[in-house]
């Protein structure tokens, strides 16, 4: 059974193109870019290069503003640790409730060691309240970090207008986006769409370069202490031999991006919007989340009400060799359900049966069709043995269970 | 996380969803003893039924003959509670005796389960027990009398701190302040929170952080973090009421009049209008919308304008920002 990728928003294939690129930067040229001799001289040439191509790609001439990093969770600690370093007389964050883990589990330690952190909560379909943004900041504001999209539901955020409102307000704010979720996915202008962000974090690997590499827009003048000390790279901004390999990866993969940001914007988000429709014709009580809300265009985050998100996943792999993955609990090897759908005031149950399909340019439309022949039959079948779904009336039995505990 | 079921476990999930013959998901009508467990809030949550063979004068003679259950949850809940229905079914069991089936039988039959998931058997125990003790009401058994102990289940629910136990941070937080637990090692002899893998002690929110969050913080934890030094005055965005004298509310309505009676007009006149989102001090936020929502010229319209105009008739100090 030939295996169906619809969780591009974990991880991506490595595009054939990178493997290539990357190829004679391990066995060949394998030297320490620092080096003097001429062989690490090329090496460091090949990287000099990725930083102006990867520059270039965001549409900035000063190719010092972006920083390697091993992955998004660094840049992310970077960016927040790295500010509440260099200036220490602000001690107030603003961020949301629905950031990933490496910006908000980063808040909840600031607020651990006496920073106060606002967490700004979202709608039923993912959107911030502006007013609510505007009234949380503060004098003694340090930052602001809001996520570009969302990696759960793809619900993108206003990023420029709340940078461009909290630059407004006080200019000595600093802003950081995590872009992981959009940075190769959708064209990203750092200049002209995203002049007011200080601090923008994406990694390698969800556009199809490895695990492994991520990178930090830093804005010329950024106030940011380094993580990692003891090596002169990166300007001493952070320290440690460059991954030489993954970062000419890395500019190629967003190069291959770039090339294909038309085919992520009609051909992939036509299949999605054709799942999309599918799903909602042929599985009643079923949600889509963030439906009212701007969003990625691979992105699909479903919740069927009275089935588990696990056992739908299970049985999508076992049956039809599809993946795909889930905001259950179960999923997440603790006992806590997704926070996202949380914050939007999705209902346990439903919670519990999401199911988020992420796209990429290798899928093509007969995967989307298996996935179409496989979802409804699933969630019915699972139906079968929920106790909170009436099999008579075919409609989700909810009072029962709960009051149990 | 991926898994890592036994095929066996995988086995019986896939069967009882497909409905294979011989599988036990369902209600059974008219039940003899019915039990739940769980809850959509922890997202699992199982019904289970089952029907004896009535014993023609004794009850607690009776022996099941026929379990069924209903569950909401994952790959692992579904085969523990099929599990449970076929170690009950394969013997010839009194509800009474069925109690004797503990979570490690169930455990043992799907020949192990992934120890995050050790939960999901606890689940089928506790709603077998819950259905014997419905049967024992619907039959007169005083199962108390009998020397059945009944206990309530204590875990609480919520975030995993030790996974190894699978012990929940309400859990901990809540046994740290009954047993006045001061240290990691005082807990982990109370509790075993802490006691295998060890990582879960200085984590962020593990071990530690709950025992500064009961008791207060001894000392900085976070040396890569400066102390916050006490915060220097930053300039002040100018409070109106010192000069003009206006009160936050006196302020606000002033610049809605001046919007209404000096900017509204002129906007509306090209088919425009303006809102305020937000007043914070003598920060103005604005939104231009009908006609003006296009315009290129928005932004010199709010400075040149509104701006203006508020400055010139409110306070001097007045920003409008747009939103």
């Amino acid at each position: 059974m030939k295996t169906i990728y619809a969780d591009n928003n974990a991880t991506t294939q490595v595009a054939p193109e990178v493997v290539e690129a990357m190829a004679p930067f391990f066995a060949e040229n394998y030297y320490n870019p620092s080096s003097m001799y001429e062989p690490a001289r090329q090496a460091a040439k090949a990287m000099t290069d990725a930083r102006w191509a990867i520059a270039r790609h965001f549409g900035i001439t000063d190719p010092e503003q972006i920083l390697f990093t091993s992955c998004a969770t660094e840049s992310n600690n970077l960016a927040l640790f790295g500010a509440a370093r260099a200036r220490p007389n602000r001690r107030h964050v603003v961020t949301t409730a629905v950031e990933h883990p490496a910006v908000l589990e980063v808040c909840r330690e600031l607020g651990r060691s006496g920073y106060e952190v606002t967490f700004l909560g979202v709608d039923g379909d993912g959107n911030l309240d502006i007013r609510e943004f505007i009234r949380a900041l503060r004098p003694d504001t340090l930052l602001v970090s809001i996520m570009h999209a969302n990696n759960e539901t793809g619900v993108i955020f206003p990023v420029e207008q709340l940078a461009r409102i909290t630059k407004e307000t006080d200019p000595a704010i600093l802003f950081h986006t995590d872009a992981t979720q959009t940075v190769g996915k959708l064209p990203i202008r750092l200049r002209e769409e995203f002049r007011s962000v200080d601090l923008l974090s994406f990694s390698g690997h969800k556009f199809h370069a490895p695990k492994g590499i991520g990178g930090l827009y830093l804005k010329k003048g950024t106030p940011c202490r380094p993580l990692l000390i003891g090596g002169h790279q990166e300007e001493g901004r952070r320290g440690g031999t460059e991954n030489v390999a993954f970062i000419v990866g890395m500019a190629k993969a967003l190069q291959l991006a770039e090339e294909n940001f038309q085919d992520e914007d009609t051909r992939v988000r036509d299949l999605r919007d054709k799942l999309e429709k599918t799903v909602e014709e042929r599985i009643p009580h079923v949600q889509v989340n963030g439906k009212g809300a701007p969003r990625t265009p691979n992105t699909l985050n479903v919740s069927c009400h009275g089935v588990e998100g696990e056992s739908m996943l299970m049985q999508l792999m076992s049956d039809y060799g599809i993946c795909a993955s889930s905001g259950s609990a179960c999923t997440t090897g603790s006992l806590e359900p997704s926070h996202v759908l949380r914050a939007m005031q999705v209902p346990f149950t439903a919670v519990h049966g999401s199911v988020r399909f992420s796209l990429s340019r290798y899928n093509t439309a007969a995967d989307v069709d298996r996935i179409i022949e496989a979802f409804p039959k699933i969630v019915a079948n699972l139906r079968k043995s929920s106790p909170y779904w009436d099999q008579e009336r075919n409609e989700p039995r909810l009072e029962h269970v709960d009051s149990v505990r | 996380m991926a898994w890592e079921y036994s095929q066996k476990t995988v086995r019986l999930f896939m069967d009882a969803v497909h409905g294979k013959p011989g599988t036990h998901v369902g209600e059974i009508e008219d039940p003899d003893g019915i039990g739940e467990y769980g809850s959509a809030a922890c997202g699992d949550a199982l019904r289970f039924t089952f029907r004896v063979r009535r014993h023609p004068t004794d009850p607690t003679q009776d022996v099941i003959t026929e379990a069924r259950y209903l569950t909401f949850g994952c790959t692992s809940a579904i085969a523990a509670s099929e599990a449970l229905c076929i170690l009950i079914e394969q013997k010839e069991l009194t509800p009474i005796e069925a109690l004797k089936i503990t979570n490690q039988d169930i455990v043992d039959f799907l020949e192990g389960l992934p120890k995050q998931k050790i939960h999901c058997s606890v689940m089928g125990a506790e709603a077998l027990e819950a259905a014997v003790y419905n049967w024992a009401q619907r039959r007169g058994v005083d199962l108390r009398r009998l020397g059945v102990d009944l206990h309530d289940d204590e875990q609480d629910e919520g975030r995993i701190v030790c996974k190894c136990f699978s012990l929940t941070e309400p859990f901990i937080r809540r046994k740290i302040k009954e047993l006045n637990l001061r240290t990691i090692p005082e807990i982990t002899d109370a509790i075993k929170a802490g006691g295998a893998c060890m990582s879960c002690h200085h984590v962020p929110g593990g071990l530690q952080d709950l025992l500064d969050e009961a008791w207060g913080k001894k000392e900085d934890l976070l040396k890569i973090l400066p102390t916050p030094v006490p915060l220097e005055p930053v300039p002040v965005k100018a409070t109106p009421k010192d000069e003009s004298a206006l009160s936050p509310y006196q302020f606000s309505k002033k610049v809605e009049s001046v919007i209404d009676e000096n900017v509204r007009p002129i906007l509306r006149k090209d088919g425009g209008d303006v809102e305020i989102i937000d007043i914070k001090d003598t920060l103005i936020y604005c939104r231009l919308s009908g006609a003006c929502q296009e315009c290129v010229g928005a932004a010199q319209t709010l400075r040149m304008l509104v701006e203006r105009t508020l400055k010139d008739l409110v306070d001097e100090r007045i920003r409008v920002i747009r939103v």
